[in-house]
């Protein structure tokens, strides 16, 4: 045989494997594109619960439970059926999330509920208006709490959660972890943990507390200022604004070990 | 009556006809293929002999403006594969994939930084194809770069850049430049992470030019910082600009081999001492038509087939990282494999180097303030060495061709390749940097970009290995033995996992290295945990967390990472 025929024959056969490869992948087309639709929305629940849990825990929770008076919870049976109609919104949870995240709240809609950490009661996340989140960022957030509603209606049982962010053996770590996860840092700075001026700054709380009620020792102090927030407010700040029921919130070990953290506060 | 109506009508007689129509169609042939006749056609695909005088085949060359761009003839010994191996050939044909490609993919795209991104997923998620396009493209991007390359090796190595090449050489050169230009600008179009960082690390080295380096970075990113202006510009490049020079030089690099000196022979031919017989057969003309194009339309199908099974077997896949993040720099910056040996350079501080040897000959000076190392090694010297490469011909005035007698020609080619083979290993993320111990084995697990092994743990595994492993208690075996599952249901029903191998295998890594930096002394009081937790339905949060005393300070460090992952993510 001739090279040309050689080479016609080959070149023939390659156009025809060439064209079958096409084929095939072009039946598989439309199952790659629905799949592909699939992946990108956990893409983006998972790129999703990265920025909420950057940006969004120091006021919702470190698993978007809430903190009470000053966050609401995204995890809520209500949030999920209630809100939309309490607000009179239109459109979808979703989009409503979004559009939340977007402008921020100028001024609490619960001003009973959640006074907000001043004003705005929820700042700006766009970076349109001054924030940090490009616009597939907060529509990521969004799809991210989105997925909650299994937990919130019921459908699915929500799992014991692991507060593992530390070992409950040492009691120093355990408490700055319960610091940081029942939601103290919305409030109180610690240096190196937390800024907010909403409640007083905590750092050198060790070495005053003793001080500060007659008769009560700084661990006494400390644990009645958590548990009965009114029995002493700071002068410069209001009462009420701390929320009055993390005895119910907290377990023993928590309290003990968040009081025995903010004793080293020197 | 008939007749008479025949006459009138012009009509030829019934036993005519035949000759007519077949004549009629024969002429049609012969205005398609610009001369050849049904006859002459049929010969060419049966590579018989012409089968009119004078040759019709010449003809087509002369009429037909596509076949006047080739050459008549090669001559039998410059069409050897093993001569050429067709380098220059495939680079064209991936110019003509990249063309072709990128057309349909412009309709898809978006130049600006707020939607590019989002547009490529468009393509990947809602074109048909879209996928098979945009990997198509990447994939004959980088075949592009690297059959250039080896075009060019293969040109220096038989010594075919001699004589009357010379100026077909520097064009080369120029399209090596153009082709590294395009590849580059098209880097940056996804707005992904891997491209925003790769082309912001390369453009900084205009910055550091003198006097004129801020106006010159002004000029290619539109801004201090690329953004808005920075993609338009690249893609305008990329679309425009650089394909039509593309187009300009591959004319001119094209028409010397056409027109004027043909394909080198081969040394051996050209030099060596043939027998007149073999030095007859070995300069036999080897015709366009239709050895020639035959051959071509053959290295087409090869091409596009070997392409398609690339992507069928799924070797390459283009990647695409996480939005670009001005506010985030990756830990391991990587340009694209083809700059390595620039980012490799860039490490090399000189100042330094020359230091240490005047130092090495007493004499102590302080340079690091008066040698800029990334305009050194960044601005001058990878210019000076294009200028090289484009000088070659008229440096080496050795008119031997044959490798025997160009022993040095041979020897510094080698030697360059060794050098840029190590400059590349040197532009390797890892090679150099210094990574905290704790930093680098998460990363390296799970690296902020792309897979890794961590992200690549199937679903069932997380969900049954949910709970906190300390490293360094005793774990024995499997982390969950209980679980049994079946990774492919809808593939393969029969394969079947026990217990959690990649989980376990994860820990176990994670474990060893850490306890490895602990007992080395660079992590010690190390408290490491792993933890598993199901975080929302169907997503699970995994956390790498590492405590330990700074070995100098001894001040308590800690450093840790959140993945999530969900039970519907893309699995490789």
């Amino acid at each position: 045989m001739k090279r040309v025929q050689l080479e016609i024959i080959v070149g023939t056969i390659l156009v025809l494997l060439s064209a079958a490869i096409l084929i095939v992948l072009g039946l598989r087309e439309p199952q790659r594109l629905a799949d592909y639709d699939v992946q990108q929305v956990a893409d983006r629940v998972e790129f999703g619960a990265s920025i909420f849990e950057s940006n969004c825990t120091i006021c919702h929770g470190s698993q978007g439970q809430g903190i009470p008076g000053v966050a609401p919870s995204l995890r809520s049976e209500e949030f999920f059926t209630e809100r939309i109609a309490e607000i009179g919104w239109q459109g979808s949870l979703e989009d409503y999330i979004v559009s939340v995240v977007t402008v921020g709240r100028q001024v609490s809609t619960r001003p009973g509920l959640y006074v907000g950490g001043g004003t705005p009661a929820m700042p700006t996340w766009s970076e349109k208006f001054g924030g940090p989140l490009r616009d597939d960022q907060i529509r990521a957030v969004a799809t991210f709490i989105m997925n909650f509603e299994p937990y919130a209606l019921g459908l699915v049982p929500t799992p014991e959660p692991i507060l593992a962010l530390a070992d409950e053996s040492d009691p120093i770590a355990f408490g700055q972890a319960t610091f940081v996860g029942a939601g103290c840092v919305a409030c109180h700075t610690v240096t190196g943990i937390s800024s907010s001026i909403v409640g007083p700054v905590l750092d050198g709380l060790a070495s005053r507390a003793g001080d500060r009620v007659n008769g009560l020792t700084a661990d006494e102090y400390i644990r009645q200022s958590i548990l009965e927030p009114s029995a002493y407010v700071v002068e410069g700040f209001e009462d009420g604004i701390m929320p009055q029921n993390f005895s119910e919130l907290l377990g023993d070990a928590q309290v003990d070990s968040l009081v025995a953290f903010l004793l080293t506060l020197e | 009556m008939i007749n008479a109506l025949r006459q009138r009508l012009n009509i030829p007689p019934r036993e005519e006809w035949r000759e007519r129509i077949f004549e009629m169609i024969d002429n049609r042939v012969r205005i398609i293929t610009a001369g050849l006749s049904i006859k002459e056609l049929r010969a060419v695909l049966r590579g018989d002999p012409p089968t009119e005088k004078p040759n019709p085949r010449y003809k087509v060359i002369t009429t037909s403006f596509i076949a006047h761009l080739r050459p008549r003839y090669y001559q039998q010994a410059a069409t050897w594969f093993t001569h050429t191996f067709r380098l220059g050939w495939f680079t064209t044909f991936m110019f003509v994939v990249e063309t072709i490609t990128g057309v349909v993919l412009m309709f898809y795209y978006i130049p600006y930084p707020d939607q590019a991104y989002g547009s490529i997923l468009a393509i990947e998620s809602n074109v048909f194809f879209g996928e098979l396009l945009r990997d198509l493209h990447r994939l004959g991007a980088e075949g592009m770069v690297l059959f250039s390359w080896l075009h060019l090796l293969r040109t220096y190595f038989t010594g075919s850049y001699k004589g009357p090449r010379s100026f077909t050489w520097l064009t080369g050169v120029i399209l090596l430049l153009i082709t590294a230009w395009l590849s580059f600008s098209g880097y940056l179009l996804p707005w992904d992470q891997l491209a925003y960082w790769a082309v912001t690390v390369g453009s900084s080295i205009t910055e550091s030019g003198p006097v004129v380096g801020p106006a010159l970075n002004l000029i290619m990113r539109g801004a201090p910082d690329i953004g808005t202006g920075g993609l338009l510009r690249f893609y305008l490049q990329h679309v425009i600009l650089f394909p039509l020079l593309a187009i300009l030089f591959i004319s001119i690099h094209y028409y010397k081999v056409a027109r004027e000196h043909s394909i080198s022979l081969p040394a051996v031919v050209e030099e060596g001492e043939l027998e007149p017989d073999e030095k007859k057969e070995y300069t036999r003309r080897i015709d366009l038509i239709p050895d020639l194009l035959t051959h071509e339309l053959f290295l087409t199908a090869l091409g596009i087939f070997v392409m398609l099974a690339i992507l069928y077997f799924r070797w390459f896949h283009s990647p695409l990282e996480t939005h670009a993040n001005p506010q985030q720099t990756p830990l391991d910056t990587k340009a694209p494999w083809y700059f390595w040996w620039l980012q490799g350079m860039l490490k090399i501080d000189p100042a330094t180097i020359l230091e240490n040897m005047l130092a090495f000959v007493g004499i102590k000076v302080e340079l690091s303030h008066l040698l800029n190392s990334k305009f050194i090694m960044g601005l001058i010297i990878p210019p000076t060495l294009v200028l090289i490469l484009m000088g070659i011909p008229y440096i080496d005035r050795n008119p031997s061709r044959l490798a025997s007698k160009r022993p040095f020609a041979i020897a510094w080619g080698l030697a360059w390749i060794f050098i840029v083979v190590a400059w590349s290993y040197m532009g390797t993320p890892q090679y150099g940097i210094e990574t905290p111990a704790a930093t680098r084995i998460i990363q390296d697990l799970a690296p902020e970009e792309g897979e890794g092994e961590l992200r690549e743990i199937p679903y069932p595994e997380l969900q049954a290995g949910i709970g906190v492993y300390t490293v360094g208690e005793e774990i024995e075996g499997d982390l969950c033995p209980n679980l049994v599952y079946q990774p492919n249901p809808d593939i393969d029903p029969n394969e079947i996992v026990f217990g959690c191998p990649h989980l376990t295998a994860v820990f176990a890594e994670y474990s060893e290295r850490l306890l490895e930096a602990q007992a080395d002394g660079r992590l010690p009081d190390l408290h490491a945990t792993f933890i598993v937790q199901q975080f929302q339905d169907q997503l699970i949060r995994i956390e790498p967390h590492v405590e330990w005393s700074d070995p100098e300070t001894g001040s308590p460090k800690t450093y840790s990472q959140h993945f999530y992952l969900h039970e519907d993510r893309a699995v490789e």
